[in-house]
Formats: structure tokens, C-alpha cells, sequence
């Protein structure tokens, strides 16, 4: 292929990327449309001319809480409009309604899928309800394995593991109140145990399957016990089933032996 | 001269008190070292360095020591980002994207020692330009920003995010301004801070006290980064380290008119509210392109080159803190995690900040960056080492680090919620090329914004001409309006015709 061979077909493909990200464009601009208007209708709620308020009289117009907000949502409905006739005029509306139009990747997509399983699972589901050592352990092992070779199966049964350690304990440990028990840290040790144990099965003699189990098991320990007692800070689910265990030790048995008690 | 004398007595004094407290290099020597892993690291950003250790060292530890932590990794990881755009000839920060222009070149020419110890030196000594600037500087400006007023406060928090979202766009400038309106649409939610007057709060008492600027900063930087990174990428080919580190002094001394002249650009690049480290080291570069008797050779392996953006993108630093100090607004995205950490410590940056806390920054950045240094020179065989590391093995551990961070600053699972929805979002941002640093600025700017424009209007009984019968109102206005007509198609064309003409 000649060099300009090579610049036209580069040049080719700049344009594709560029109809590509009109065509996202143009949904951007419906989405951030239809947000300007719902949230200029929200800001109708906030008295603007001085309304009355538990019979006391509201400030000027100048002063009201609704005026920034109102400029801020205009000025986006204004902005969204013309981020919609650009992409329109470029292309994009036309190539919106096809999956290629969007750049549409069925791989990407399913990487990006599972990791959003992942991280909705751990961050509102196990962070919350169980133990932090345990569930990141869990996650790190999850994460690892799942996406370091870029396989598909692995990323599905990353997602698949952390997804079944979420929804157990979100549907039977939902509210605050039910958030102690340990029925779900039980489940996530069982889970992260028979994933770590798969994967030095599967990738038994590899690097990865020697460096996985340590960094899991020790960078969320390290973490949270350098937090809670290092820097004396809150740290997620305190009664969790592993760290109520070492916070107990550290003050029962560590402290009163270094102070010489 | 009195002046300069007080202050360099007054940065003495400061510095001293530094130097004999142990602590200090505990914190100094381990957040560099974290700061240049993290930028060594492709992937991980100075930007979410800062902004995880805010979450860590944020409110936990006394400030000066928070400082310390922060700063030092700031300046370690603008630095480390020159490891891989030399070696791997894939940039570790945006700061360093120009960087591997020159230095890649060299490295498979067998300069790479070279490359990397010259980088280094030029590195400390930009952040040293920066910091002197910033030393002097935030002085005049102090003075001047004491007879600021409302109306300024607010034109000046609007031109700061209307300039980030002009030069930080990739793609079309309106998704710049467009990232700023949703950060400031953002600011908009809790209480209001004149009336408190609750504002979309849709009934949850969580967001009465409205988005807390950490998990903001975590979901915005981080949560896009883990997303993005986590993807099998065969680790490039790594170009064998040849030659000694150690820069030899003469070839310093000859390119010390190239180190200044980056210096200088950095840092005035580093003041502009909004505009961080990448836009520095590409407009020094281009600088040096223009000026220099090598330019013919930048992208070829150009030593000129190299220094040109490394020296500039650390000269940034010291620039960016003049704004965030003087004024409250961040002249970076990692300055504006800087002002994260300011606030939870409850330390508000502008006009009424405690003199001693800018003298102590001055300090800590002199130290900072001679640990960078000093760390550079003698331990960069180990970064090299760290280099190796898969991004899908790192990343991991930082998603655990953000998840506990954002969680023990807050203190609320609420704020990983928060985390989460924001890091969503400004991941699909990512995708439709909107830049994401006039989103956080917004966020950071926004209550200032509300507050000052409204407050202006009720002390002038809501009259407008407020905004231009103050001189420094008026002239704030007009670079606002300026900023945005520049991008009106029909005032554009006439100038583009007119180039066009000329050319």
C-alpha cells in the first residue's frame, strides 16, 4: 500500500468516526432535551417572583433560589438544540436508527455490560451488607480473572459470580436495619473461594493464578485496616464477618499487649 | 524589594519548619513515590492520583501534612507520565502525550538514560519556575482580589468554566460549555446558600446538604478509568534503558534557555482557570517548534522537543495554584481536586486565606519537587519495573481504593451511590467526546457562582448594570462574551475569510 493509499484510508476512517459520534450526537442532544425540560418544569416549583412562604414574604425576583437554575436549564435547552442541528446537518440523524450507525461493538458492549454488573452489584449491593475484605476480595478476584485475557466467558462468569453475591444480599438483606446480618458474607466467602479455586485450576502454573489470591486477599485488607486504625476512619459495614474479628483483636488483644497493659 | 525580602523570609520560616519535622518526608517521600506510579502507570491519571488520596488523607490528617501528601503526588505524577511516553511511547498522563513525540524516538536511538535524567532535571526545575511564579505572583493578585467584589466573583467563576470547557473540548467547544452547565446544574442541588430553599431534592434528605465534592471527583475521574482500562491490551514493546541517568551538567546548561522559556509558558498556561498540564506541555511544544533553531527535528528525537512540553506540563503546577489560591478557582483538574481537599478541611481558598497556608504550599512544593527529583535520578529502575504492570491488575485494587476513600470522607453509602451515578455518567461523556474537567470545575464553582451573581443583584436592587459599571465587572464580562461569540459561526467567519486573505 502506497502512502497515499495509507492517508486516504485514514482519511476514510476519521470520517466514519466522525458521522459515528454524530450519531451520538443526536441522541445526546434528545437526552440533554428532554433533561432541559424536565428540570425547567422542576424549577417552576421554586417561587421566582416572591411568592408568599408560611406567610412570610419571599425575596425579589433578583435574589429568588430559582434564577441561577433557570439560566443554567435554558441555557442548556439553547445548547442541546444546537449540538442537535449539528449532528443533524452532519449526518448523524441519519445513521442514529442503525446499530452500525451508533458503532455499535457487541464485544465492547458486553465488556462494558458486565464490568456495570459488577461495579452496581458491589457498590449497592455487597458494600453496603457485607463484610469489605470479603466482598473486595471478591471483586478483585472477579475483575482480574474476568478481563485480564479479554475472553467473553470469563468476563460473563465475573459478572455472573459478583451478580449472584449482589442480589442475594440485596433481596434478603435489603433494608438498613437486615444490613448486619451475615448470611450474605458467608455466601460471598463461599463464592470467592470456589472462583479463586477455579482460577488456579484453570490457569494453573501462570503468573496470574499465583499473583490474583494475594493481591485480593491482601490489598483490601491493608486498606481497610490502615483506615479504621490508622486514620481512624469510618469504614464500611464495621460488623462485618472478618473485620469484626480483627477490630476486636486489635483492641482486646494488639492494644493492651503494646501498651504494656 | 521589601516585598520580595518579607516574602522570601516568610518562606523560610515555613520552609524551616518543614524540613525539621520527620514527618515531613514520610509523607513527602511516599506520595511522590505513589504520585510517579501512578503517572507511570497508562491508565491511571495526576488527576485521580490527587483525587484519591484526597479521599484518603483528605480530613484524616492534619493539613499540612494533607498538603504535603497531595501536592507530593500532584508533582510526582505530572513527572512519572514521561516514563512510558519514553519507553513505551504511550503516555502515561495527557500531560505527557507531547512528551512521547521526542522522547520515544530517542529511547530506540539508545538515548533513553539521557532522555529520562534530562527529563527529570528539566522537571524539577519547571516545577520550580511554577513555584517561584507562584510565590510572587499570588501576592500581587492577593492584593488586587481584595477589592473584588461580588460581581467579579461571579463573572470570574463563569469565565473559568466557559475557558475549561472552550480548551479542554476535544470535539465541539458547545460540549464543553454543555459538561460545565450539567457540573453547575449539579452545584444547583440542596439548599441554596442565600434563601435555603431546598432545590431538587425530589424529598431525600440526603441530597438536602447537596453532591459532596469527593465522590463527585471519584465518580468523574475514576469510575470512567476502571471502565475504560479494564480491557485485555497487550502490553507494548519497551525499549531497553541504554546510557546513565545521571544528566550531565553542560547539556543542562545548554538547554537551560529552552527550560526557562517552557517554564514560563507553563506556568502562565497553569494560571488560566480551568486549563491543566496536556494543554501546557502541547502549547510549549509548539512554542518551541516555532522559536527554536531544532525545530525542524521536533517528533524526530529532539531533545529541545522533549524538554519543551516535560519542563512546561511541571511549570503548570505552580500555575495552576495561583487561581485555585487567590481566587477559589482551580486552574487544573487536579487543582480542582486540590480544592476538594481544601474544603473538606474547611480551608476556603480566595481572597480571606490565611497568608501562611500559600507560604507553606510554596514550601512544600520546593520540597516536592526535589524529592521528584532526587527519586527520579536514583530510583527509576524501579519505575521502569512498575511499568510491566497489566492495567487489569492495578485497577482493580483502585476501584477498591475509590470505593473505601469516597465511602470514609462522607461516611455515608450514599456517597458511593453518588460515586457510582456520577462515574456512569461521565463515562458515557467519554464516549460522546465531552470533556469531563468543566464538569468538576462546575461542580466546584457552582455554589460560588449561585451565591455572588445573586447576591450582586440584591445589593444593586437587581439591577444589571452592576456587571458593567465596575471596571473589573465590565472587563470580566467582556472576555465572557467575548469567549462565546468567538465561537458564533457568523462573527467567526468574517476573521476566517479575512485569514484566509492574508494567508
Amino acid at each position: 500500500m502506497t502512502t497515499n493509499d495509507q492517508l486516504l484510508q485514514s482519511e476514510a476512517e476519521d470520517r466514519e468516526a466522525q458521522l459515528i459520534l454524530r450519531a451520538r450526537d443526536f441522541w445526546g442532544a434528545l437526552v440533554l432535551l428532554s433533561l432541559s425540560v424536565f428540570f425547567l418544569w422542576r424549577t417552576s416549583f421554586i417561587p421566582l417572583w416572591g411568592e408568599n412562604r408560611a406567610g412570610v414574604k419571599g425575596g425579589d425576583w433578583y435574589n429568588s433560589a430559582a434564577l441561577v437554575p433557570l439560566g443554567i436549564f435554558s441555557a442548556m435547552l439553547v445548547l442541546s438544540l444546537v449540538l442537535l442541528r449539528i449532528s443533524v446537518r452532519e449526518g448523524g440523524a441519519e445513521q442514529a436508527l442503525t446499530a452500525v450507525g451508533i458503532g455499535w461493538n457487541r464485544a465492547e458492549a458486553l465488556r462494558f455490560s458486565t464490568l456495570a454488573v459488577i461495579l452496581f452489584f458491589y457498590i449497592a449491593g455487597l458494600v453496603p451488607r457485607v463484610d469489605f475484605i470479603l466482598c473486595s476480595g471478591l471483586l478483585i478476584t472477579a475483575l482480574i480473572y474476568g478481563y485480564h485475557g479479554g475472553k467473553a466467558a470469563r468476563m460473563v462468569l465475573a459478572a455472573a459470580v459478583v451478580g449472584v453475591a449482589g442480589l442475594y444480599a440485596m433481596t434478603l438483606n435489603l433494608p438498613r436495619s437486615e444490613w448486619a446480618q451475615h448470611d450474605d458474607d458467608w455466601l460471598v466467602l463461599t463464592l470467592w473461594i470456589a472462583l479463586t479455586a477455579w482460577v488456579l485450576w484453570r490457569e494453573r502454573g501462570s503468573r496470574l493464578a499465583r499473583v490474583i489470591p494475594v493481591i485480593a486477599i491482601f490489598a483490601p485488607t491493608l486498606l481497610v485496616c490502615a483506615m479504621a486504625f490508622g486514620f481512624r476512619q469510618n469504614v464500611p459495614n464495621r460488623g462485618g464477618l472478618i473485620f469484626k474479628q480483627i477490630e476486636y483483636h486489635y483492641y482486646v488483644t494488639l492494644k493492651p499487649f503494646w501498651s504494656g497493659k | 524589594m521589601d516585598f520580595v525580602f518579607s516574602q522570601l523570609a516568610g518562606f523560610g520560616s515555613a520552609f524551616a519548619a518543614l524540613v525539621v519535622d520527620p514527618l515531613t518526608y514520610v509523607y513527602l517521600v511516599t506520595s511522590v513515590f505513589l504520585g510517579i506510579t501512578f503517572g507511570a502507570l497508562p491508565g491511571l491519571t495526576a488527576t485521580l492520583a490527587v483525587t484519591i488520596l484526597t479521599g484518603f488523607f483528605g480530613n484524616k490528617i492534619p493539613l499540612d501534612y494533607s498538603m504535603i501528601a497531595l501536592l507530593g503526588a500532584y508533582v510526582g505524577a505530572i513527572y512519572g507520565g514521561s516514563y512510558p511516553s519514553i519507553l513505551l511511547n504511550i503516555p502515561g498522563t495527557a500531560a505527557s502525550a507531547a512528551t512521547a513525540m521526542d522522547g520515544h524516538p530517542l529511547a530506540k536511538a539508545g538515548r533513553g538514560g539521557e532522555a529520562l535524567g534530562l527529563t527529570t532535571t528539566a522537571s524539577f526545575i519547571g516545577t520550580l519556575i511554577g513555584t517561584v511564579a507562584l510565590l510572587i505572583f499570588v501576592w500581587v493578585l492577593l492584593l488586587i482580589s481584595k477589592n473584588i467584589a461580588s460581581p467579579e466573583k461571579a463573572l470570574l467563576a463563569l469565565f473559568g468554566i466557559l475557558l475549561s470547557g472552550t480548551l479542554m473540548s476535544e470535539d465541539l467547544v458547545i460540549k464543553g460549555w454543555i459538561a460545565g452547565l450539567i457540573g453547575l446544574a449539579m452545584a444547583m442541588v440542596g439548599m441554596d446558600p442565600l434563601l435555603s430553599e431546598p432545590r431538587y431534592t425530589f424529598g431525600w434528605s440526603y441530597m438536602l446538604s447537596g453532591f459532596q465534592v469527593v465522590p463527585v471527583l471519584m465518580g468523574a475521574f475514576a469510575v470512567p478509568q476502571i471502565i475504560e482500562g479494564m480491557r485485555h491490551v497487550q502490553v507494548g514493546k519497551m525499549v531497553a534503558l541504554q546510557g546513565r541517568i545521571l544528566p550531565n551538567l553542560a547539556a543542562v546548561r545548554r538547554h537551560m534557555p529552552t527550560i526557562t522559556r517552557s517554564g514560563v509558558i507553563g506556568t502562565g498556561v497553569g494560571a488560566l482557570p480551568g486549563v491543566g498540564e496536556d494543554v501546557a506541555g502541547w502549547v510549549s511544544y509548539g512554542v518551541g517548534k516555532t522559536v527554536s533553531k531544532d525545530g525542524k527535528n521536533f517528533g524526530k528525537g529532539s531533545l529541545e522537543g522533549l524538554l519543551s512540553s516535560e519542563t512546561a506540563n511541571n511549570a503548570c503546577i505552580g500555575g495552576a495554584l495561583i487561581p485555585l489560591l487567590v481566587l477559589g478557582i482551580p486552574g487544573s483538574p487536579p487543582a480542582a481536586a486540590l480544592m476538594g481537599a481544601f474544603k473538606i478541611n474547611n480551608v476556603i481558598p480566595g481572597p480571606t486565606i490565611d497568608p501562611a497556608i500559600i507560604l507553606r504550599v510554596v514550601a512544600i512544593m520546593v520540597l516536592a519537587s526535589f524529592t521528584m527529583w532526587i527519586l527520579g535520578l536514583f530510583t527509576a529502575r524501579v519505575f521502569i519495573k512498575i511499568l510491566r504492570i497489566p492495567q487489569t491488575v492495578f485497577l482493580p485494587v483502585v476501584m477498591v481504593l475509590t470505593a473505601i476513600g469516597s465511602f470514609s470522607v462522607g461516611g455515608g453509602i450514599n456517597d458511593l451511590y453518588l460515586m457510582l451515578g456520577v462515574g456512569f455518567v461521565a463515562y458515557f461523556m467519554n464516549l460522546m467526546k465531552y470533556p469531563i474537567a468543566p464538569l468538576v470545575i462546575g461542580v466546584i464553582l457552582g455554589g460560588l457562582f449561585d451565591e455572588t451573581f445573586r447576591r450582586a443583584l440584591f445589593l444593586s436592587d437587581g439591577s444589571l448594570g452592576v456587571f458593567v459599571s465596575r471596571p473589573g465587572a465590565a472587563v470580566l464580562l467582556a472576555l465572557n462574551v467575548a469567549l462565546v461569540a468567538a465561537q458564533i459561526p457568523m462573527i467567526r467567519r468574517p476573521f476566517q475569510r479575512r485569514d484566509k486573505k492574508e494567508a
